[in-house]
């Protein structure tokens, strides 16, 4: 009836959203069932069974818990590299141009090539965090960049008038109307991180779930890296859920 | 001033940043007396550059095929189901939720899982590009599609226009500016994630070139070939950048 960019009521919209969901698992379970891509593709209901047995949770557990741990700690780096140089562009202008040139740079070195730098400049255990580091500052960079310059002139110009020392108009000013887009640069961060940290296990961490993947992959256990990698994506929506909440709190009182 | 002397100031400027790091990593490497085959200085990576371009050149082509190929792929696949879903709000909304849940996965990881399935080569570099492509493509076109000027789509419905006609002459072009942003989003992603998938499994490109001279301990190509990936990268996202400016100033 009303085709094209037509908006349906809320209930409508859930059946629809949870329809697409089942659609999706069904497809998942009917060619992993009749083998339609080979053996390479298990049933839903054999990844399901190896997330649920109890005899793989240690396995499970032990490769996450590093994992996280390793991510949390390149996430809290990275938070503290990415705001340093934001509030330091932006508390001297005259290094804006060349900090936002390196920040790109830095950020389209592949990270399969800061791997290496870091093993020869840090440990083979601290990598992981190290690249999840480097992946997550140059989000919040950014996003703290465009934060930072977010109040309105007019603010500006009162507080300059009323004799406001820069320092008191960052703290005053400038980082609350920073923290809409920070938040959102904190939320896209997760992901990156979790990248970052994946690929850094992948240069030969003692464990991780990156290292299970690899193990799984080299060893055709087909089910356990399918269920390694659904374990990922679930940890990675997880957190990024979580930081949407703390983003829409920080819309809702700064924006 | 003269023209040189405000070039170099502008350079300086802008550039600082990036002449730090390579000096300190210059400094770093003499003064910790590194081997080459532990971290090469910036001057042996230039020298192998220069002398063996044929090496860089030959993956780089692949590389860059890749990300050309798995852009055009993913942008294309990305904006049709934009569309499709335009068209039926059934599909859109199926879609959505499942859109919005694999765009915050990590698709790095499902490298493995591409390659178990399509095979070591080619296309598995090809596919992982394409995915990597289809979802900013198919999320920012989504949002483009309804972010019509106040007014006009009951302007067309007033005046009959059929859902082709809307589509064509309305939703397409109000797309137009969120579609450049997906482009120059993808773009920055296409030769990196291309890059990853070769040093997992490659038989080619910057990727391989750099897995296979790092495990022969030549450590001057491999950062030859990051360098490399490095500017291939850039410019990929410079060039979206540039549509996306052109873009803008066109339809503000």
């Amino acid at each position: 009836m009303s085709r094209g960019g037509a908006n349906r009521s809320g209930p409508a919209r859930a059946a629809l959203g949870i329809a697409g969901l089942l659609l999706f698992l069904c497809a998942w379970q009917a060619i992993g069932y009749y083998r339609l891509a080979g053996l390479s593709w298990p049933p839903l209901t054999d990844v399901i069974a190896l997330l649920a047995d109890p005899e793989r949770w240690p396995l499970l557990g032990r490769a996450l818990s590093a994992t996280l741990a390793a991510m949390t700690a390149g996430y809290l780096l990275g938070i503290v590299l990415g705001l340093g140089a934001a509030v330091g562009a932006h508390m001297f202008p005259i290094a804006h141009p060349g900090t936002d040139r390196l920040a790109a740079v830095v950020n389209s070195i592949p990270s399969i090539a800061l791997g290496p730098v870091f093993i020869v400049f840090l440990s083979r255990e601290s990598t992981a965090a190290a690249i999840a580091a480097a992946h997550a500052a140059f989000i919040i960079y950014v996003a703290a960049s465009s934060g930072l310059a977010a109040a309105s002139r007019g603010h500006r110009d009162l507080l300059v008038v009323l004799g406001a020392s820069r320092l008191s108009r960052l703290r005053h000013l400038d980082l609350p109307a920073s923290l809409p887009s920070l938040s959102t640069g904190l939320k896209l961060a997760v992901p990156a991180a979790l990248i970052g940290t994946i690929i850094g296990e992948w240069f030969g961490a003692p464990r991780g779930l990156g290292v299970l993947i690899v193990n799984a992959m080299q060893n055709f256990q087909i089910a356990l890296l399918w269920s390694v990698v659904v374990l990922i994506a679930s940890t990675s929506l997880a957190l990024y859920s979580a930081l949407s909440l703390l983003e829409r709190a920080c819309y809702a009182r700064f924006a | 001033m003269n023209a040189i002397g405000r070039t170099a100031v502008a350079v300086l400027r802008n550039g600082w940043g990036i002449l730090l790091l390579i000096i300190v990593w210059q400094a770093w490497v003499t003064a910790m007396n590194f081997n080459a085959i532990v971290m090469p200085r910036p001057l042996g990576v230039l020298q192998d550059l220069i002398g063996f371009p044929e090496v860089y050149w030959k993956n780089a082509v692949y590389t860059i095929g890749a990300a050309v190929i798995g852009l055009v792929l993913g942008m294309a696949l990305g904006t049709g189901l934009a569309i499709l879903a335009w068209l039926s709000d059934v599909l859109e909304g199926m879609l959505t939720p499942l859109t919005v849940l694999f765009s915050s996965v990590p698709v790095v990881t499902i490298i493995p899982i591409v390659a178990r399935l399509l095979g070591y080569d080619f296309s598995t570099v090809l596919a992982i590009v394409v995915i990597i492509c289809f979802f900013p493509a198919f999320v920012f076109t989504t949002s483009g599609l309804k972010a019509l000027p106040a007014g006009a789509d009951d302007l067309f419905r007033v005046l009959g226009a059929r859902t082709p006609a809307r589509l064509l002459r309305l939703a397409l072009p109000a797309a137009v500016p969120n579609w450049s942003v997906a482009l120059r989003v993808a773009a920055g992603h296409a030769v990196l994630g291309a890059m990853i998938a070769e040093y997992l499994m490659g038989t080619a490109g910057l990727g391989y070139l750099f897995a296979e001279t790092k495990s022969d301990f030549n450590m001057e190509r491999a950062f030859g070939a990051t360098a490399v990936a490095m500017v291939v990268s850039i410019l990929f996202f410079a060039a979206a950048l540039a549509v996306e400016r052109r873009v803008k100033e066109r339809w503000n």
